[in-house]
């Protein structure tokens, strides 16, 4: 089912199209510490704790002996231009209970090796940028030895 | 403090007056063969909370009568606590090691009643009643009974059936073995009694709002995943209880009770994750069926309900599970409102064990359990300390009978009324030696012992307010949404004039029992004195 506005088709338009469902579940990382049996999702406002369910049975043939949902409000900001409040859009949780002998694990996605690498990288980059900065200051100063910085301006 | 309170501070301390008697004599005091120095304490955040919280509930132990207790422990609360609500008739699924982490319950393995059940023989009663346990239920499935529930739902063995079942089949046997057991004659029974209970459970972790407050200060940030209790609160559903003067026999070996060998399951989460429902403003009440002060404070048996079982998903999963949580919540439910009778609560542990029969039924199902608590002290740090555990035993699930056809009862099994027997065989009896109150007073053990007619009856009058759970009559406060969003998150009403609790740094919330007005006495009913005078009614708060 999908209620999307697709535009209408006309000659020389795209001939192949893919009609979206309005349905669908986002698996996210549990913010709460859970049973390994219980798997959150963030899923479309419009479905109901059966629509999940019957997503779930029937397309990837899970099986869900119970399914809890609820209605996450975000918090409110000022618009960056505007300067009036606005608020995101509500998320719909849903909590899937497996079979108490089924684990599920949040996956890695990304390793923790390359989040440090890049932490090490910056911290170099930072250490060359303060090494040159001396540098430069050096530089500027060679023909007045023994001076005190502020003696400058 | 809100300014109720501190007036009332104020006056106190402007009344009074002090004066110093010191009689001093140098010679005997001043000097001692061997100095006494004050005890060294451990001065961290941690050991300082807990000596707080100790002498806290030293004080609730000290307090006299039953009405007493149960007032002073709703003392820090005006509108009540946030419970966590443990309800008989709604079982998530799989719920057994929460239910079993919040009773700090071992369940047994094998599927068998305790030593002392096999000792007790009921063969020829069980010959002896047969037939009219048939007859029974032959009434119960083909006669007329007004079955409204069942109707509706449009089912044979419904919820009004198991009810009316159990109701003849106790009263059949309590007739027939009256004679015989002196016990059971003098059995009390309730007919689908209120019961409801609260305790403190430890050793979960935290909430989230909690971490954040803890992680919002520099000194508490090392305590921000320090385990929180969680104030659990039972609502039963018995179809009958049977209560007796005397406790029941204890079943388990000591050398069993303080076993660390006894398996607990690992929980650390917060209950809501496994659906758990909560509660705010809720208080603290502990009833167990029967007023303080009754005589029949012992608990014997009880019947309940597993329709719910089938409920919770819409078809049967996991039962087995579902009936043993049901046996072990329903079972510490109610042994735990029955030793706040007795003057135990959730701070001051039991000093003898507990113990009480229950029996889980749809009519022709029926499952046997009995359970023993041994504590109830598992708040704070005592839920890793204390060795103690309570004991559910348990039998597989039975059928009394296989059907009901032509005016006949199909299959009947004798097992199922031999077990049930036994439960009611089984003969409360003294314990030698044992002190059943010790923390209640001697004098007085329930607020109808005062010789204050007074204070008796406000103590009453406040404690059955407070264990009725009706709100207040004024509605609580409450911050709206559009506050929360332009007055709290973004201030963008500056020019409005601050006068909403929030804006002056004050939490209506925090307000404790006794922070309020007492009740006025009109001017024609006080004595001739002066007009500033008994303008109100004394209270006895503990």
């Amino acid at each position: 089912m999908s209620t999307r506005w697709y535009p209408m088709y006309r000659k020389g338009g795209p001939q192949l199209r893919v009609f979206l469902p309005n349905f669908w579940l986002k698996l996210v990382r549990p913010t709460q510490e859970q049973p390994p049996n219980v798997v959150q999702f963030q899923c479309s406002m419009e479905m109901t704790q059966f629509d999940i369910r019957n997503y779930l049975e029937k397309i990837y043939k899970i099986n869900c002996i119970d399914v809890r949902t609820r209605i996450h409000m975000p918090k409110t900001r000022r618009d960056p231009g505007k300067g009036y409040i606005i608020k995101d859009d509500d998320i719909k949780y849903a909590y899937i209970t497996l079979p108490k002998d089924q684990v599920f694990k949040f996956p890695e996605l990304f390793g923790d090796e390359e989040k440090k690498k890049e932490q090490e990288l910056e911290h170099e980059r930072a250490l060359k940028e303060a090494k040159k900065g001396f540098e430069d200051y050096l530089e500027k100063n060679k023909d007045r030895r023994n001076l005190p910085s502020w003696y400058s301006v | 403090m809100s300014l109720t309170r501190f007036n009332k501070v104020c006056r106190r301390l402007n009344g009074a007056r002090y004066f110093a008697i010191a009689v001093h004599n140098p010679e005997q005091d001043e000097y001692t063969s061997k100095p006494h120095y004050p005890p060294i304490e451990d001065l961290s955040f941690r050991e300082k909370l807990k000596r707080k919280k100790a002498k806290l509930h030293d004080e609730i132990r000290n307090v006299k009568t039953v009405e007493e207790k149960q007032i002073k422990l709703n003392m820090r609360r005006y509108y009540g606590f946030k419970c966590y609500m443990v309800n008989e008739g709604y079982c998530p699924y799989n719920n057994l090691p929460l239910a079993q982490h919040i009773t700090r319950t071992h369940l047994k393995a094998e599927k068998k009643l305790p030593q002392l059940y096999d000792n007790i023989d009921v063969s020829s009663l069980a010959t002896q009643l047969k037939n009219d346990v048939e007859e029974i239920i032959l009434i119960e499935t083909e006669g007329y009974r007004k079955k409204i529930k069942d109707k509706i739902l449009g089912i044979e063995d419904g919820e009004d059936f198991t009810s009316a079942l159990t109701k003849s089949i106790n009263r059949m046997i309590m007739s027939n073995l009256a004679k015989q057991y002196p016990h059971i004659l003098d059995t009390q029974f309730d007919f689908e009694p209120r019961i409801e209970s609260t305790w403190y459970a430890g050793g979960m972790n935290p909430p989230d709002n909690i971490k954040r407050y803890r992680e919002g200060r520099d000194w508490t940030k090392e305590y921000k995943d320090d385990p929180t209790d969680r104030l659990m609160a039972f609502i039963g559903l018995p179809i009958l209880t049977l209560r007796s003067q005397l406790p029941l026999p204890t079943v388990a070996a000591d050398s069993d009770v303080d076993g660390i060998n006894m398996e607990l399951p690992e929980w650390q989460y917060d209950p809501r994750v496994v659906g758990t429902k909560t509660e705010q403003n809720r208080r603290i009440v502990n009833v167990p069926g029967y007023f303080p002060g009754d005589t029949h404070r012992f608990s014997q048996l009880s019947y309940h309900k597993r329709h719910h079982a089938r409920n919770t998903f819409g078809e049967v999963i996991d039962e087995e599970c579902s009936l043993s949580r049901q046996a072990i919540v329903t079972s510490f439910g109610w042994l735990q409102a029955q030793a706040n009778m007795l003057g135990f609560n959730s701070f001051n542990d039991i000093t003898y064990p507990m113990i009480t029969q229950t029996v889980i039924t749809d009519g022709k199902n029926w499952s046997f359990f009995v359970y023993q608590m041994n504590t109830i002290l598992f708040h704070t740090h005592f839920a890793k300390e204390n060795p103690k555990r309570n004991i559910c035993w348990g039998t597989d699930e039975m059928k009394l009978y296989e059907g009901v056809s032509g005016g006949k009862v199909l299959g009947f099994n004798e097992e199922v009324l031999k077990t049930l027997l036994k439960f009611y065989v089984n003969e409360p009896r003294e314990r030698l030696g044992v002190n059943l109150t010790p923390f209640l007073s001697n004098e007085e053990k329930v607020a109808a012992d005062y010789t204050d007619d007074d204070k008796s009856n406000w103590l009453e009058r406040e404690y059955k307010f407070l264990t009725s759970n009706r709100p207040r009559y004024q509605l609580p406060y409450e911050i709206y949404a559009w506050e929360k969003i332009y007055k709290i998150d973004h201030q963008s009403r500056f020019m409005d004039k601050r006068l909403r609790p929030f804006e002056l740094f004050q939490n209506p919330y925090d307000r404790r029992l006794d922070d309020r007005l007492p009740e006025y006495i009109p001017r024609k009913l006080r004595p001739d004195v002066k007009r500033w005078v008994g303008r109100y009614k004394k209270e006895y708060f503990p």
